[in-house]
C-alpha cells in the first residue's frame, strides 16, 4: 500500500494541481506572439546607468497606466541598456507609441537670446541692400553651424550645446537661442498644478541633490534682464514653456529650498498648468531611447500559431505514446502515465507562474516544451533498455528492475545536468525569445529528474513483480531474449 | 535483423565501420570548410533575416496575382528587397530595408489598400541591426561558457580525451545544420540561433548517455581500459536506444513541421523546428558514427 502511494504521489499531485488550476480558471499567460499585440525594444546608449533605465521604466509604466486601454502591459529591462515594452492586444501602432509616451529628453536651459529681441532668429544676420532698403536677405552668422538658412533654427538639437529652437507655445512663433542644458527631468522630484489664489501655478520640487544646481542657475539668471532672465523647459527639442525668473528673486541668493513656482495665468482653467505638471512629473524620460525593434503580431496569426503548437504537441505525444506501448508494452504504460502527469504538471505550473510571477508563455516556450517531450520520453527509454540488458544476462526480473532503475538514475542525472546547465546559461545570458525557451527547458529538465527519481525508479521495480513473462514487457519471445 | 537490433545483439564490428565512417567524416569536413569559405567570399549567400540585417517585414493574408507582387516590388515608397509566398496559403511576406517611420507607415497603408486588408491585420516588424547582433553575441557567449563547462564535466566524469570527442561530434552537428541552411538558401532567424543552441544540448545529452554506457561496459569487461570488445559491445547495445530516442524526440518536432506546412503557417515555430529536426537526426548520427572512429583511435594508441 505504501509502495502504491509512493508511485502515485506524483501523478496525484499533478492531477490535483491541474484540477485546482482548471477550477480556478487559471490558464497560461500568453505572450504577445500568441495573442497578438505590439512589442517594442527601446535601446539607450551603451554605458547608460542602470539606475536611469530603471527610472525610465517606472515612468513608462505610469504613462501607460494613465493612458488606459492597454491590457496587461509589460515593461521590463532586457539586457544592459534595453527596455522591452510589450502591449498585448494592441495592434494600432500609433496608439501604442502614444501610450509609451514621449520618450524624449526633458531639459532646463537658460535663454541666451530670442527673436523677441531681434525680430528674427538670433542665429541670423540681416543684410540690407544699400541700394534698396526693401531688399533684405538673411545669412547665418559666422561661426554658427547646424542651423537652417531660411529661418535660422537648429536642424538637430543636441542639449549639450547651444541651439536655436522655434517655439509656438506662447501663441506666436519665437526662436530662442538656448544655452546647454543645466538640469534634466531626472532632477525633478515632483510637480503639481495648483490654484492658490487668482491664478494657476505649477509647483515644482527638485530632488535634494539637484536643489543647489537649480539655485546656482537661478542666481545667474536673476542677474539678467529681459529674455535672458528666462529659463526654457525643453521637451524633445521643443520649448514647452519659458518662464522668466520673478523680479523679486535676489541675484545673490537665487531660488533656494529646491522648490519653484511657475505662474501659468488663469486663461484656460488650469489646462496648461496641468499639462506642464504632467510633462515635468513623468512626461519625459531621463534617458533617450532608440526604437531598435518594433514587432506587430495580428491576433489571428497569434491564435493560429498557438493552435499549431498545441496540435503539434498533442499529436507528438500521441505518436510517442503509441510507439512506447508498441516497444515496451506494460512498461510503455508506465511511461505514458508518467508523461501525461508530466504534461499536466507542466501546464499547471506554467499557468501558476503566469498568474503569480507574470511568466508569459511565448512561442519559443512552446518549442521548449515540445522538445522536452522527447527529453522526458528518453529517460524512460534509458531505464527500459537497461532493464532489458539486465534480463538478457540472466538476472531475475526483480533484480534487473532494481538495478536498471538505479543505474538509469545515474545516467539521467549526468545527462540532465548537461541540459540543465545549458538551460540555466541560456536563461542568464539570453535576451528576449531565448529566455522563454530556456525557462521551459529548465523547468522540464527539473521535472524529468523528479519523475525519474520518484516515479520511474519506484514504478519499474513494482511492475517487474507483476509477471515473469518477457512478453509482458517486450515484444519478443523469452527464448530469443535469453538464449542469446 | 530487427530482432537483433532490438536485442542489442547485432554484431557490427564498429572498428571496421569506424574506418569507413572516418573517411566519410573527412569528406564532410572538406565540404563544411569549402561551404564556409564560399560563403565568406560571397559565392554562397547566407540568408540572414531582418533581425540581423535591420529593416522591416510585412506579412499579410490576401488573394493576389503575380502582377500585384511585381507592382509592390516596384513601388517607390520603400526599397523592397525581397518577398516570399507560400504554396499552401495566401500569405505574402515583404521585406524592406530600413527607412523612416513615416515611410514605413505609408507603405503599410499602401499594402492595406492594394490587397484590401485592414491595416491592423498586417503583421509589421521593424528591427534595428543591433538586435540580431546582440542575439548572436549572447549566443556566442553562451556557447563558449557552455563548451568549457562541458569539457570540465566530461573530463571529470570520464576522460579529457572523451570531452574532445564530444566537442567534435557537437561541432559536426552545428556545422551540418549551418551548411544545409547555406546550401538551400534558407533564412537564418534568431529562432535558428536558439535551435542551434538546443542542438548543442541535445547532441551532448546523447553523447553523454553513450559514454556512460561505455564506462559501464569497461567496468564489467576483463580489461580496465577501453578495448575493442567493450567498444563493440557498447555500440551494438546502444543502437536501439539511440534509434528509439531520436524517433521519440523527432516525432513532436516533425509534427510541428508537417502541421505547419499543411496549415500554411510559417513562423517562429517552424523556423525553430526545421533546424532542430535536422540537428536531432545529425546528433544521433554523430553520437555513434562520429565518435566511433575517434574512440577506436584511442584504443590503437
Amino acid at each position: 500500500m505504501k509502495k502504491f502511494f509512493k508511485i502515485l504521489l506524483l501523478p496525484l499531485i499533478s492531477v490535483s494541481l491541474f484540477v485546482l488550476v482548471y477550477v480556478q480558471d487559471i490558464s497560461p499567460k500568453l505572450g504577445l506572439d500568441l495573442q497578438g499585440g505590439i512589442s517594442v525594444i527601446l535601446t539607450a546608449d551603451e554605458g547608460t546607468e542602470q539606475e536611469l533605465i530603471e527610472q525610465a521604466v517606472e515612468i513608462m509604466r505610469t504613462r501607460i497606466e494613465a493612458f488606459g486601454d492597454v491590457q496587461e502591459p509589460e515593461i521590463a529591462i532586457s539586457g544592459e541598456n534595453s527596455v522591452l515594452v510589450q502591449l498585448p492586444g494592441v495592434t494600432d501602432q500609433d496608439k501604442a507609441i502614444e501610450a509609451l509616451g514621449t520618450t524624449g529628453l526633458l531639459t532646463f536651459r537658460p535663454v541666451l537670446d530670442s527673436s523677441l529681441n531681434t525680430g528674427y532668429s538670433p542665429a541670423l544676420d540681416l543684410i540690407v541692400n544699400p541700394d534698396d532698403p526693401e531688399d533684405v536677405t538673411t545669412v547665418v552668422k559666422e561661426g554658427i553651424t547646424g542651423v537652417d538658412e531660411v529661418i535660422g533654427v537648429s536642424i538637430t538639437d543636441n542639449p549639450q550645446f547651444e541651439s536655436y529652437i522655434l517655439s509656438i507655445n506662447s501663441g506666436y512663433p519665437v526662436i530662442y537661442r538656448l544655452g546647454p542644458a543645466e538640469l534634466t527631468g531626472n532632477d525633478i522630484a515632483d510637480a503639481i498644478a495648483v490654484f492658490p489664489e487668482n491664478e494657476w501655478i505649477v509647483s515644482l520640487e527638485f530632488k535634494d541633490e539637484s536643489a543647489a544646481l537649480f539655485t546656482d542657475l537661478t542666481k545667474k539668471l536673476a542677474n539678467q534682464n529681459g529674455e535672458q532672465r528666462k529659463l526654457a523647459i525643453v521637451l524633445d527639442g521643443e520649448v514647452v514653456s519659458a518662464p522668466g525668473i520673478a523680479f523679486d528673486v535676489d541675484p545673490t541668493v537665487g531660488i533656494t529650498g529646491g522648490t519653484a513656482a511657475i505662474s501659468m495665468g488663469n486663461a484656460d482653467g488650469g489646462e496648461a498648468a496641468n499639462n506642464l505638471a504632467i510633462i515635468l512629473r513623468y512626461g519625459a524620460l531621463p534617458v533617450s531611447f532608440e526604437r531598435s525593434s518594433i514587432e506587430k503580431v495580428s491576433a489571428t496569426l497569434g491564435e493560429d500559431t498557438l493552435n499549431l503548437g498545441l496540435q503539434a504537441g498533442l499529436i507528438g505525444l500521441i505518436i510517442v505514446s503509441l510507439y512506447l506501448i508498441l516497444y515496451y508494452r506494460s512498461l510503455g504504460m508506465v511511461a505514458i502515465l508518467g508523461l501525461s502527469s508530466f504534461g499536466l504538471l507542466f501546464y499547471s505550473v506554467i499557468s501558476l507562474l503566469g498568474q503569480y510571477q507574470g511568466f508569459t508563455l511565448t512561442l519559443s516556450g512552446i518549442a521548449g516544451i515540445i522538445v522536452s517531450i522527447g527529453l522526458a520520453a528518453d529517460s524512460y527509454i534509458v531505464t527500459f533498455e537497461k532493464f532489458k540488458d539486465e534480463i538478457k544476462i540472466g538476472r531475475s526480473f526483480q533484480f534487473a528492475a532494481d538495478k536498471a532503475a538505479t543505474d538509469a538514475w545515474r545516467t539521467i542525472l549526468t545527462a540532465d545536468f548537461v541540459s540543465l546547465s545549458a538551460a540555466l546559461l541560456l536563461y542568464i545570458l539570453a535576451i528576449g525569445p531565448i529566455r522563454g525557451f530556456a525557462l521551459a527547458l529548465g523547468v522540464a529538465t527539473i521535472f524529468d529528474l523528479i519523475f525519474t527519481r520518484l516515479y520511474t525508479r519506484n514504478f519499474v521495480p513494482l511492475v517487474s513483480g507483476f509477471s515473469n513473462n518477457v512478453r509482458f514487457y517486450f515484444p519478443i519471445k523469452a527464448k530469443d531474449l535469453l538464449n542469446d | 535483423m530487427i530482432k537483433r537490433l532490438f536485442l542489442g545483439t547485432t554484431d557490427i564490428n564498429f572498428i571496421n565501420v569506424g574506418r569507413t565512417f572516418y573517411k566519410f567524416f573527412i569528406i564532410e569536413v572538406i565540404l563544411f570548410v569549402s561551404i564556409i569559405i564560399l560563403s565568406t567570399i560571397g559565392v554562397l549567400n547566407v540568408n540572414l533575416s531582418v533581425d540581423f540585417t535591420g529593416g522591416t517585414t510585412y506579412q499579410l493574408d490576401a488573394e493576389y496575382f503575380d502582377t500585384d507582387i511585381d507592382e509592390v516590388m516596384n513601388s517607390k515608397i520603400l526599397d523592397v528587397s525581397r518577398y516570399q509566398t507560400f504554396d499552401n496559403s495566401n500569405s505574402i511576406i515583404f521585406r524592406a530595408t530600413e527607412n523612416t517611420q513615416e515611410k514605413e507607415t505609408e507603405f503599410l497603408f499602401y499594402l492595406s489598400n492594394k490587397f484590401q486588408v485592414p491595416d491592423e491585420e498586417i503583421d509589421f516588424q521593424r528591427v534595428g541591426p543591433t538586435f540580431g547582433e546582440e542575439i548572436t553575441e549572447k549566443g556566442l557567449q553562451a556557447l563558449i561558457i557552455f563548451l568549457s563547462l562541458v569539457v570540465l564535466l566530461i573530463s571529470y566524469r570520464y576522460e579529457f580525451k572523451y570531452s574532445l570527442i564530444a566537442l567534435v561530434a557537437l561541432t559536426h552537428d552545428l556545422l551540418l545544420v549551418f551548411c544545409i541552411y547555406v546550401l538551400l538558401g534558407l533564412e537564418i532567424t534568431p529562432s535558428t540561433v536558439i535551435a542551434l543552441l538546443t542542438i548543442l544540448g541535445y547532441s551532448l545529452y546523447d553523447t553523454v548517455i553513450l559514454f556512460d554506457k561505455l564506462k559501464d561496459s569497461i567496468k564489467t569487461s576483463k580489461f580496465s581500459f577501453l578495448s575493442v570488445e567493450s567498444l563493440n559491445k557498447t555500440f551494438n547495445e546502444v543502437l536501439m536506444r539511440s534509434l528509439n530516442t531520436s524517433i521519440t524526440s523527432a516525432i513532436p518536432i516533425a509534427s510541428i513541421l508537417f502541421l505547419g506546412n499543411y496549415l500554411g503557417l510559417s513562423g517562429t515555430l517552424t523556423d525553430f523546428a526545421l533546424p532542430l529536426f535536422i540537428g536531432i537526426l545529425s546528433g544521433t548520427y554523430s553520437s555513434i558514427f562520429v565518435t566511433v572512429p575517434f574512440l577506436s583511435k584511442i584504443i590503437n594508441k
